[in-house]
């Protein structure tokens, strides 16, 4: 058994009590539970824990065969605002 | 805006393998990588494949980066790619500007499978990876004496380099159970999973004999039996029936708390104690990165046996997306040797794409793909016991998306 206090999430420091609850409260999906928590919405763009959120949240049981449950988008790393608007 | 004829993602044995091919293919090449080293996870590999046999990857590295170089490869280190994009051409955005493109490979590699464990956001706990990094790139030690947790082929090559170091690695011990995530499996789970390891720990597996892994109730008694003090590889204990439950540290890692644990992952509240250490490496295996290929618009599919969710391709590293190619661990977790030759498909079939087709690159390009089943019927580090099954699956798949294309243009 997991200690209830360990954190999933680093960026965010959402722990593992936080996603098992509202996991349980809501029935939710893995974007759902993204979203109600912020795992994985933090610097890193969930590198670390996007599949633990996949497997905490309630459709995990039936594996998702065919797309990946939780959206990637660009920028898919970290980057500095003034490289945003650059047209080098 | 710069331009290339082929740009390619990632500068490891796959991406450079395909710059080569692409090259002498007379295509104008340019390969990004974040890392400032050419080389990717080659960097960190150092094992013996057979007695005096060694695999050097900072000498492949040296060797492709060369051969990349001296065929006119232009290559782009500490380049991070933010996003890609399909306009007339491919469009790749990258901190040190933007590259325009006919074809587009990507070819960055795998990441490192979290397990989360109380106590691992403490300094001095890492992943293995990282710790392969530090000792055989960087040149420095992560520590002087550390845990291991997580036994996969990776933990087993890397603990062995890590000793080579002259680091001292107190035991090597299988993470917690915990039933929601997938990663964290029982004992008896885990040594279901064992035979993939055959050939790296011959002499483990010996010892625990491999007839006592082949169903439920030998592996149970294999856990029940198993010796408290661990079985040895190399001279470190390896402990199928313990776990860390908690890292221990304040500001950085003292030590790990062991617990006893029963086949089906209980833990034994009798048989707990601590060990000092000040280093702990993560190793949950490996995962294809597929962050790009999702933002592509390609379609997925999970195969398990290839470490999770791949981007749909074929035997010549064509996906659906025009003029967008795959080759290396985004294809499925395999060792370097495959992804060295599945680059090389890749960089043909990007010279096939511009230049058109020939006598010359189709033999060329069924050489290659022939190449590929032999380097995997011989391969030494297998990561999943059933590569094959996945390899199979997905080229099922691809012929079926064939006939439907097909289908619906008619």
């Amino acid at each position: 058994m997991m200690d209830r206090e360990t954190i999933i999430c680093r960026c965010e420091e959402v722990t593992y009590e936080e996603l098992i609850t509202t996991a349980d409260s809501y029935h939710c999906s893995a974007r759902e539970l993204k979203l109600r928590t912020r795992a994985g919405m933090g610097i890193c763009g969930g590198r670390t824990c996007r599949f633990l959120i996949e497997d905490a949240a309630e459709e995990s049981k039936e594996k998702v065969y065919e797309n990946i449950p939780l959206k990637y988008q660009p920028p898919v790393r970290p980057m500095r605002f003034d490289e945003g608007g650059k047209n080098k | 805006m710069n331009e290339a004829e082929v740009v390619i993602i990632g500068a490891g044995p796959a991406g450079l393998s395909a710059a080569i091919q692409s090259a002498r293919c007379g295509l104008r090449v340019t390969v990004l990588d974040e890392f400032m080293k050419p080389g990717g996870r080659l960097l960190g590999q150092l094992h013996e494949e057979k007695k005096g046999v060694w695999w050097n990857g900072i000498e492949e590295a040296d060797r492709l980066y060369e051969d990349a170089v001296n065929s006119g490869v232009h290559i782009r280190l500490g380049t991070t790619v933010y996003h890609i994009e399909k306009e007339n051409r491919w469009v790749t955005e990258t901190s040190e500007g933007t590259w325009e493109s006919r074809c587009l490979l990507l070819a960055a590699g795998a990441a490192e499978t979290p397990l989360p464990i109380s106590g691992w956001t403490l300094p001095g706990v890492m992943s293995i990876g990282a710790a392969q990094v530090m000792t055989n790139v960087h040149r420095v030690t992560p520590g002087n004496k550390g845990i291991i947790i997580g036994i996969n082929p990776l933990t087993m090559a890397i603990a062995r380099e890590l000793q080579l170091a002259g680091v001292e690695i107190e035991g090597i011990y299988i993470p917690p159970y915990e039933k929601k995530f997938r990663q964290m499996e029982t004992p008896e789970q885990i040594l279901a999973g064992m035979q993939r390891m055959a050939h790296l720990a011959p002499s483990f597996l010996l010892r625990v004999g491999s007839r006592f892994l082949v169903n439920q109730w030998t592996r149970q008694k294999a856990i029940q039996f198993y010796p408290k003090k661990g079985l040895s590889v190399w001279g470190i204990p390896i402990h199928f029936d313990k776990t860390v439950t908690k890292i221990i540290g304040e500001n950085e890692v003292k030590g790990g708390f062991i617990s006893s644990i029963n086949a089906e992952g209980i833990i034994k509240e009798e048989e707990q104690y601590r060990k000092e250490v000040d280093f702990v490496c993560i190793s949950g295996g490996l995962y294809p990165l597929v962050e790009l290929a999702a933002v592509a618009g390609c379609p997925f599919y999970l195969i398990p046996e290839l470490g999770g969710h791949i981007p749909l391709h074929n035997q010549t590293m064509h996906t659906p997306v025009e003029g967008l190619f795959v080759a290396g661990n985004i294809t499925g977790i395999e060792s370097a040797k495959i992804a060295m030759v599945q680059g090389e498909t890749a960089g043909l079939s990007m010279g096939k794409a511009v230049n058109g087709t020939s006598r010359d690159i189709e033999e060329k390009l069924h050489q290659s793909v022939q190449n590929e089943k032999r380097i995997r019927a011989e391969a030494l580090i297998q990561f999943h016991p059933e590569v094959k099954k996945g390899r199979e699956k997905m080229h099922e798949l691809w012929q079926n998306y064939v006939k439907e294309s097909a289908a619906a243009k008619e």
